[in-house]
């Protein structure tokens, strides 16, 4: 599509090319024109060529629009060619000026330059002639000083003057007539002004001219511009407005068209309708005649059902009375069935969380109790062994306090004895034979109770066992190494029974001795077994043995039974205290052969004795058990020692006890006879000295006082002395004191001697008494 | 709800026109009898026949007042809300002293006013599209233009300086004076008398040294000078015209110290080859010169062939010789120099005589340059051989779109051969023949080559951008018209 229109677009514009050189001003308008149309042609074509080698495609793409504004785009394009013609064209014009004032500028200065030369020449030539003149005059001056003649000399000067003269007048010839010549230029000069300020004017007056021819140009260019945008706009709005009309025209034709049949149509309808409603109207009367016959019937009829309904009602209305009363009581009946109903859903509900409760109570109680059960067999077990215990610390204690009893009853009896003899020697007289009695020489409680034998424990865990029995048979498989008592126990019961019955069956009471006798033997000495709890330990290992070494468990704890009952029988038969040779023992098979070899018997020992021997100390005091102790001899021994002094030696020492009670106060009083002597001694010492005095001062009255006095402080020695002070106290008249003094000086002369015989015997007596 | 409030607003607001109205009519206005009690206190109040709100201005208003009137005392400015700075710059006065002003105002309209204040011709274009940058640069070309040295005190200029420092980007001054040598006002009589004793007073004629001022000038970029006097009437005199070795040295260094200078234009100076291989000696590796301009002067070959070395010692891209003395050996010179540099855009030798051999040398050196687009040889003394050399490069060059032969003795061979070189050419725009005898048919071929090319041109200038609309295309044409 783009190939024929661009084309068409080349074409156009080559039309342009032709026409614009036409309408725009050209300066060789004077040339012939056919030349100039031939050359142009020739020159588009030239230059559309380039042109279209410049732009390209360029072109192309600006066709259509040039194809939609052709008009205007010719008009611009017109202008724009126009108006740069016309620029160019002023410019020349104006620009001319210039050029022509260049030419003149550049003639002036080549004829400027000519003429300068000429005039140097001139004046080179001027110069040359002028300097041969004055050199005449020079030569001519040397010869004027020569001669002497004036009138050749006057000669000769005015000769010179001549010439002189003639050189002046060459020089001022060439000055006017290069003054002639200035003159000349400042006309020139003037002429060239005045030219150039018409050149100037000119100038500005073609400027002038170009301005307002451009503007003009411009202007009307523009208007051209606008006037074919208008017309192009014009003609743009003309084919608008003729296609909108035909548009309309066409439109409006087909409205009236639509309109027609619209009337056409609407006519139609309206017939159909008139022709349909009488069609309407008839059949409407008819139905309506129809219908009325038909309501009059139904009128009829309705009244026969009403009727028959009245008749209807009546009778149900009776029924429904009747059934409303029945309803009513099977109501009340209903009702109380479920109230019963409800009332034993809450009984059964009652009793069955009654029973839940108890049944959950019983359980708790049953596993209290159990538990209680169990926690008390546990207490027991610790009971008795803490009673064992017990009873070994007070077997200790009670022989401990039996001998320190014993220690102090003897000490007693030794002194009464010391008593005694002393008293039989020293008092009486008499040979004294120390008494020898039984208990004397007993030391310790009386040996009459033994250690607890391995019997009785036997017994004791037989009792034992068959008192828990009946629980160890149910929890035996759990408990069994945990517990190896009880176990041992129950193993022992059935040993013990087994045992009966196999020395029933097979073996004597011999049999049975000696290998009681061998276990007895090796058991507490070389096995190390000295208790129950040992024994218990044995047991123990031996089962353990057994089920890890031999393959039957079952047999195996039947031979292990079989050896641990043995133990406890042999310990039985130690109370005979029989001894029998240790050899044929060994060749005695053991009591149940097929139970348990001979040789695993032995291993096991072997190495039990060995893990006994490891942790525990080799000595262990005897722990002995005492069963009830003998106390009847108790008593028959204390009452021995009570009465190791007889009736009759008490009797002698009370008698003499009396006796000596007696010799003890007459002595005593001696002693306080005695005392009394010396106070009195004392006095009458004094009272002498005092009556010495007396008779020296003879001073009356006041001697008396004097003695007084004396008297008082000799009562307060007296108070030392005992009684005799008594006596001294009360003695204010000198009389008194110095008889009373005398008198007792007298008395404590006379007993001094026996009393300190008796003195000295209750001391002795007091030895003794200590 | 929504009409109760609407109503009451309404009828108030009514009552408040008529009333305001009543106030303003008289004072004795019969109302309507309908009358409420608030209009009759209002009546009352608005006894004053002249009370009107209008008159009394906001405390705002009177603000900003008093700060324009005491704006050259207390300037306060920045401190304002946007909207009352803009009033406040609407009210100053453009006679405020520019010590109050040069720093604190950059409102572009207060400048504008200051500018159509003092010139009455204005164009804002030339000084980059700013009013205030305009405001500074003509005020200091004004300055400059009228400083007499030895007379003028140059603390005027100085002063200035830290005011317009940030603003002056150009420097355009087409008048020098010189200094005063005779009070006596009746100049003309006695200078041609003192003419004679010009010699003497040489060092005297120095002009206004620039150094200071462009020292101080942080953001120059052009210095557009003509050491010259305009408007001297009949008191002409060569004196007046003397750009002198003091002055030239002093504008070497200036020039040389300046290193943000872009553009420097030194036309119309009496710049003879002395000078000008001073002043180019000056600039040779500058850092941002980019046009040199030194038309209208007396630059011979030597000064030509300093421009040459100028060439490969910078980063030039205008060079402008125009009207100047450069004859076969500078243009030989300055084709060796173009031959190898890549910088330079637009060679302009306009009435020079460099004549066929420095023609033919500087087409030599067109071969091998891939960088100018712009060049100007009109009125050289060029003929047939240059243009057959042109006509060479013509087939082989891309890059010149310019080129100006005007005033030139091509002839009808010459100007043959240049439109076969021109049938292969697809880049130039720009051929100016005139009057340089070439026959007429070839000049209006080379004209429809032109044509042509123009087309392509804005074709290419349109085609990345095709959407672009035809007539905004016209741009690009435009100038080269």
């Amino acid at each position: 599509m783009n190939p024929p229109g661009s084309l068409g677009v080349l074409e156009e514009k080559e039309e342009e090319h032709l026409a614009t050189p036409i309408l725009g001003p050209s300066v060789h308008s004077d040339n012939p024109q056919e030349r100039i149309q031939a050359r142009r042609l020739r020159i588009a074509a030239r230059l559309e060529a380039r042109r279209r080698e410049a732009l390209g495609e360029y072109l192309d793409g600006k066709k259509e629009s040039e194809e939609d504004q052709s008009k205007s785009y010719k008009q611009k394009e017109e202008s724009r060619l126009k108006l740069a013609k016309l620029l160019l064209c002023g410019t020349e014009l104006v620009t001319n000026i210039q050029v022509a004032a260049d030419i003149r500028e550049i003639h002036r200065r080549i004829e400027e330059e000519e003429i300068k030369r000429q005039r140097l020449e001139k004046l080179e030539n001027e110069v040359k002639t002028s300097q041969d003149k004055f050199d005449e005059i020079t030569i001519k001056w040397e010869e004027g000083k020569q001669r002497r003649i004036p009138q050749e000399l006057w000669e000769m000067l005015n000769a010179q003057q001549v010439h002189c003269a003639g050189l002046i007048e060459d020089k001022n010839k060439l000055i006017s007539e290069l003054q002639q010549e200035l003159k000349m230029k400042d006309d020139q000069y003037v002429k060239d002004l005045k030219k150039q300020s018409d050149d100037i004017c000119l100038l500005l007056e073609r400027m002038e001219e170009q301005v307002k021819n451009v503007m003009k140009t411009f202007r009307q260019e523009l208007q051209n511009i606008e006037k074919a945008f208008e017309v192009e706009r014009q003609e743009l709005l003309t084919s608008n407005k003729k296609k909108w009309e035909r548009a309309l025209q066409a439109h409006n034709a087909k409205e009236l068209e639509y309109l027609m049949n619209r009337i056409k149509k609407v006519e139609d309808y309206e017939k159909q309708l008139n022709k349909q409603r009488v069609w309407d109207c008839e059949e409407y009367n008819t139905i309506k005649i129809k219908l009325e016959q038909d309501v009059q019937i139904l009128e009829q009829q309705l009244q026969q059902m009403k009727a028959t309904y009245q008749l209807n009602q009546e009778k149900l209305e009776y029924n429904f009375q009747v059934l409303k009363k029945r309803d009513e009581e099977s109501t009340v009946i209903k009702s109380q069935q479920k109230r019963k109903i409800n009332r034993l859903h809450d009984v059964l509900n009652n009793l069955r969380s009654k029973y839940n409760k108890q049944v959950k109570q019983f359980q708790e109680e049953n596993q209290s109790l159990t538990l209680d059960y169990k926690r008390l067999v546990l207490q027991f077990k610790e009971l008795q062994k803490a009673m064992r215990h017990f009873a070994l610390i007070d077997d200790k204690q009670f022989r401990e306090i039996w001998l320190m009893n014993e220690e102090e009853a003897k000490d007693l009896i030794n002194r009464a004895f010391d008593v005694d003899r002393i008293i039989n020697t020293h008092h009486l007289g008499l040979p004294w034979m120390a008494p020898n009695f039984w208990f004397l020489k007993n030391v310790g409680p009386i040996s009459q109770r033994q250690q607890k034998s391995t019997t009785q424990i036997l017994e004791e865990v037989l009792m034992e066992a068959e008192e828990e029995g009946a629980d160890q048979d149910s929890s035996e498989s759990e408990s069994y190494l945990d517990l190896p008592k009880q176990v041992s126990a129950r193993t022992t019961r059935k040993i013990l029974m087994l045992l009966c019955d196999e020395l029933m069956i097979f073996h004597c009471l011999k049999h049975i001795l000696i290998l009681s006798l061998f276990f007895h033997s090796i058991f507490p000495q070389a096995l190390g077994i000295e208790n129950e709890d040992d024994l218990y330990k044995l047991v123990n290992f031996f089962l353990k043995y057994q089920t890890h070494h031999s393959p039957s468990s079952q047999l195996a704890i039947r031979s292990c039974s079989y050896i641990e009952a043995q133990g406890p029988l042999d310990l039985r038969a130690e109370k005979e205290g029989s001894l029998v040779d240790g050899k044929s023992q060994e060749k005695e098979p053991p009591p149940s052969p097929k139970l348990i070899h001979p040789n695993d018997v032995l291993k096991i020992l072997e190495a039990f004795v060995m893990g006994l021997r490891k942790p525990r100390d080799f000595w262990v005091p005897v722990k002995l058990l005492k069963v009830v102790r003998d106390d009847s001899k108790d008593s028959e021994y204390w009452e021995a020692l009570t009465t190791v002094i007889p009736a009759t030696t008490q009797n002698l020492w009370d008698a003499l006890y009396t006796a000596l009670e007696k010799y003890h106060l007459v002595l005593t009083q001696r002693a306080e006879l005695l005392i009394e002597n010396d106070s009195l001694e004392r006095q009458n010492t004094e009272l002498q000295q005092l009556l010495q005095q007396y008779l020296d001062t003879k001073v009356g009255p006041g001697a008396g006082q004097d003695t007084g006095h004396r008297g008082r402080g000799g009562r307060t020695r007296g108070t030392r002395g005992g009684e005799a002070g008594h006596w001294g106290a009360g003695g204010e008249a000198g009389h008194w004191g110095a008889r009373g003094g005398m008198i007792l000086g007298r008395w404590g002369g006379q007993c001094r001697g026996p009393a300190s015989a008796e003195s000295r015997d209750t001391f002795s007596m007091d030895d003794i008494g200590e | 709800m929504q009409k109760s409030p609407s109503i009451p607003s309404r009828s108030s607001t009514s009552t408040q026109d008529r009333s305001s109205t009543a106030g303003q009519t008289s004072s004795t206005s019969t109302g309507p009898g309908s009358g409420s009690v608030v209009r009759r206190m209002r009546r009352i109040i608005a006894e004053d026949a002249e009370w009107s709100l209008a008159i009394v201005p906001l405390l705002t208003e009177l603000c900003i007042q008093h700060i324009v009137k005491n704006f050259q005392n207390n300037p306060i400015l920045k401190q304002l809300l946007p909207e009352h700075q803009k009033k406040v710059l609407n009210h100053l006065s453009p006679d405020l002293p520019l010590a109050v002003t040069a720093n604190l105002i950059d409102d572009e309209s207060y400048w504008r006013r200051c500018c159509t204040q003092r010139w009455p011709v204005c164009h804002v274009d030339n000084h980059g599209g700013s009013w205030k940058r305009m405001f500074f640069e003509l005020h200091l070309e004004n300055l400059l233009k009228h400083f007499i040295p030895n007379t003028t005190d140059p603390a005027v200029i100085l002063n200035l300086l830290p005011l317009c420092r940030n603003y002056v980007r150009a420097i355009r001054v087409d008048q020098f004076l010189p200094p005063v040598q005779l009070p006596a006002p009746p100049r003309g009589g006695d200078q041609s008398d003192s003419g004679s004793e010009g010699e003497m007073e040489e060092p005297a004629m120095d002009h206004y040294q620039l150094d200071n001022l462009v020292a101080g000038l942080s953001h120059l970029e052009e210095l557009d000078l003509v050491y010259g006097v305009k408007d001297c009437g009949m008191n002409f005199e060569w004196n007046l015209f003397l750009f002198t070795y003091r002055d030239c040295h002093s504008l070497a260094a200036t020039v040389k110290a300046c290193h943000t200078l872009k553009i420097f234009r030194l036309t119309r100076s009496k710049v003879d080859d002395d000078k000008a291989r001073i002043l180019i000696r000056s600039l040779l590796d500058h850092p941002a010169l980019e046009e040199l301009d030194l038309s209208h002067n007396l630059i011979g070959d030597r000064g030509a062939r300093a421009a040459a070395k100028l060439l490969s010692h910078s980063r030039l891209r205008v060079l402008n010789l125009a009207n100047n003395q450069v004859r076969a050996p500078g243009a030989h010179s300055l084709a060796h120099a173009l031959g190898h540099n890549s910088n330079l855009i637009s060679l302009n030798l306009r009435l020079n005589c460099i004549e066929d051999e420095g023609g033919q040398a500087l087409a030599h050196a067109l071969h091998t340059n891939k960088c100018l687009t712009t060049l100007h040889l009109g009125g050289n003394e060029l003929s047939e051989p240059t243009a057959t050399l042109l006509s060479q490069v013509l087939t082989i060059n891309t890059t010149l779109t310019s080129i100006n032969l005007s005033c030139n003795h091509i002839g009808l061979d010459g100007g043959k051969q240049l439109l076969e070189g021109m049938s292969d050419n697809k880049t130039l725009l720009e051929f100016d023949l005139r009057l340089s005898d070439i026959a007429q048919e070839s000049e209006y071929l080379i004209g429809q080559a032109l044509c042509a090319n123009r087309e392509a041109a804005r074709q290419r200038a349109l085609n990345p951008s095709h959407l672009m609309s035809p007539v905004t295309a016209k741009g690009p044409e435009s100038p080269v018209g």
